[in-house]
């Protein structure tokens, strides 16, 4: 069973994500910050972390690099409204960039992908 | 006239941090890239006067230790543009803004800095080293990664095998695309055909801006050296399209690049210049090496008797320094420096502001900076008094360290 971080400001959407991922089979846990998201990583081991852009506190890009530099080989899967973050070089970084939408079948097939790959 | 617009859209890192060791302890409180070099310049002269001589106006040093002469050098030497001009060469220390370390290696210091990328926007990134002596048009070397649509162009040089050992060596089809690549091997191959000869990286590379971008960020997730020789090179050579430039064989003015990595060829690459066709032309109006030096007034020799006679012969004298009633022969002599009366200097590197005492007798030395050499004292003859004080390489060549005191 793997376990999954979401991190997401907007409390309905990161409920959503979680119950769907959930429905997957998944362990999720949620942050509603990047502040938050370190604090997790440093206590629990994920398999794969969802990751917002726009945050307050921290936003995404800060976190990613802060995670990183706990933990190189982590699976993060940036996950985000705006397509415009990807000039931002420090997101090419993350394993995947996707942007976000109603279905999200993109970030399922994504996270099974991944963790696919990684259980090899 | 060929214009070169992909100048104005490539941006120059040079990487500056390089610790040295080899050459300690002239590298004792300076980086490899500021050690002084051919009496006035310091090493990360070349590549800079490369870079402007080749029109790049965009450039970035990076530096990590001992980072404080070569701020300083760089301030007063290379402070020519103005950004509104979009000119710039900046320095930039480590500045753990993504990472808490110091660099790990060679892509790590490009990773660390991609913000300067993002802000930039180039086309192409040119990546030197600070530590190397030679001259390189790199207008050349970019316009043929430009031609062979390369993702990577590493310039690379013919070297003797047995000294190949220390670089990544290069396997190249008809075409100059990599074929082959180890980085560092202890049997070097050689250049097929050339059995005494292997082809090696200069690490001077090209890069396609979003090819440097992938690879330094895949790069980052990885627990290796992240280095471009090490980690980034032998994954990417069969998959995307890495050419070698011949530099030689491309640049026919220039054909002089010198990786010093010890006090034997830092030595040795110094004392070639006194020789009357030197390797390395420092008086190419076409190609001026530029550097900063405080003012000084000219050189000068004083005294004419026959026991007491001021004489420089086969070597460079710097601005500001005064051979009175002593003698030189075959060395190089930084600014400021003094030779009193009745001393006598042979085929040794004097730093600036170095005082030799009268009746001293230097051989085979490199006397650093600010060093006062008392009256009567010998240097070079009596190897065993040496090693008592100096370090004293396998050669024999005898280091006085920077402020020594005696």
């Amino acid at each position: 069973m793997s376990t999954i971080l979401i991190v997401e400001d907007e409390q309905h959407q990161r409920e959503l994500y979680a119950m769907e991922l959930q429905d997957e089979g998944y362990t999720v846990e949620q942050a509603a910050n990047g502040k938050e998201a370190v604090e997790m990583v440093k206590k629990t081991k994920y398999d794969l972390v969802v990751l917002d852009i726009r945050m307050p506190e921290m936003d995404g890009i800060e976190t990613l690099g802060k995670i990183l530099s706990r933990d190189k080989k982590i699976p993060i899967i940036i996950y985000t409204a705006y397509s415009n973050y990807k000039s931002n070089f420090m997101t090419w970084t993350a394993d995947a960039y996707i942007t976000k939408s109603s279905d999200m079948k993109e970030l399922k097939d994504k996270i099974r992908e991944i963790l696919a790959a990684r259980s090899k | 006239m060929i214009t070169y617009r992909f100048l104005k859209k490539t941006l120059t890192f040079i990487l500056a941090g390089g610790q040295g060791e080899r050459l300690y302890p002239l590298t004792k409180d300076r980086s490899k890239p500021s050690v002084p070099f051919g009496g006035i310049y310091r090493i990360i002269d070349f590549p800079l006067s490369n870079a402007i001589n080749s029109d790049l106006r965009k450039i970035i040093v990076l530096t990590q230790y001992k980072s404080l002469s070569l701020d300083r050098h760089i301030k007063t030497a290379w402070n020519l543009f103005t950004r509104e001009l979009e000119g710039f060469v900046d320095v930039v220390p480590a500045q753990q803004r993504i990472d808490s370390n110091w660099y790990r290696g060679t892509a790590d210091a490009i990773f660390q800095n991609i913000y300067s990328i993002e802000m930039e926007k180039p086309e192409y990134v040119l990546v030197l080293s600070g530590d190397h002596v030679y001259k390189m048009d790199y207008r050349k070397l970019i316009g043929f990664h430009i031609e062979k649509n390369a993702d990577l162009t590493i310039a690379a040089i013919e070297v003797p095998r047995a000294e190949a050992s220390r670089f990544g060596i290069l396997e190249v089809d008809a075409e100059n695309r990599v074929r082959g690549f180890e980085e560092k091997p202890a049997n070097p191959k050689p250049i097929p055909g050339k059995d005494e000869s292997s082809f090696v990286s200069m690490g001077i590379y090209v890069f396609k801006t979003e090819r440097l971008i992938r690879y330094v960020s895949e790069d980052h997730r990885t627990e290796g050296s992240n280095d471009f020789g090490k980690d980034i090179i032998p994954r990417i050579y069969s998959s995307d399209r890495v050419f070698a430039y011949d530099y030689v064989a491309r640049e026919s003015a220039f054909n002089y690049w010198r990786d010093i990595g010890t006090i034997k060829s830092y030595y040795d690459a110094t004392l070639d210049l006194v020789s009357t066709s030197p390797q390395l032309n420092l008086y190419d109006r076409d190609w001026p090496i530029r550097t900063h030096m405080e003012q000084y007034p000219p050189a000068k020799t004083v005294h004419n008797d026959v026991t007491r006679r001021g004489v420089a012969v086969e070597s460079l004298i710097s601005s500001g320094s005064i051979v009175s009633g002593g003698s030189v022969y075959g060395s190089v002599i930084s600014p400021g420096v003094r030779v009193n009366s009745y001393a006598e200097v042979y085929d040794s590197i004097i730093f600036s502001r170095v005082n030799v005492g009268r009746g001293a007798k230097i051989r085979n030395a490199i006397i650093d900076k600010n060093v006062v050499i008392p009256d009567n004292v010998t240097i070079g003859f009596d190897r065993a008094e040496d090693e008592k004080r100096f370090t004293v390489t396998e050669e024999g060549i005898v280091v006085i360290p920077k402020s020594y005191i005696f």
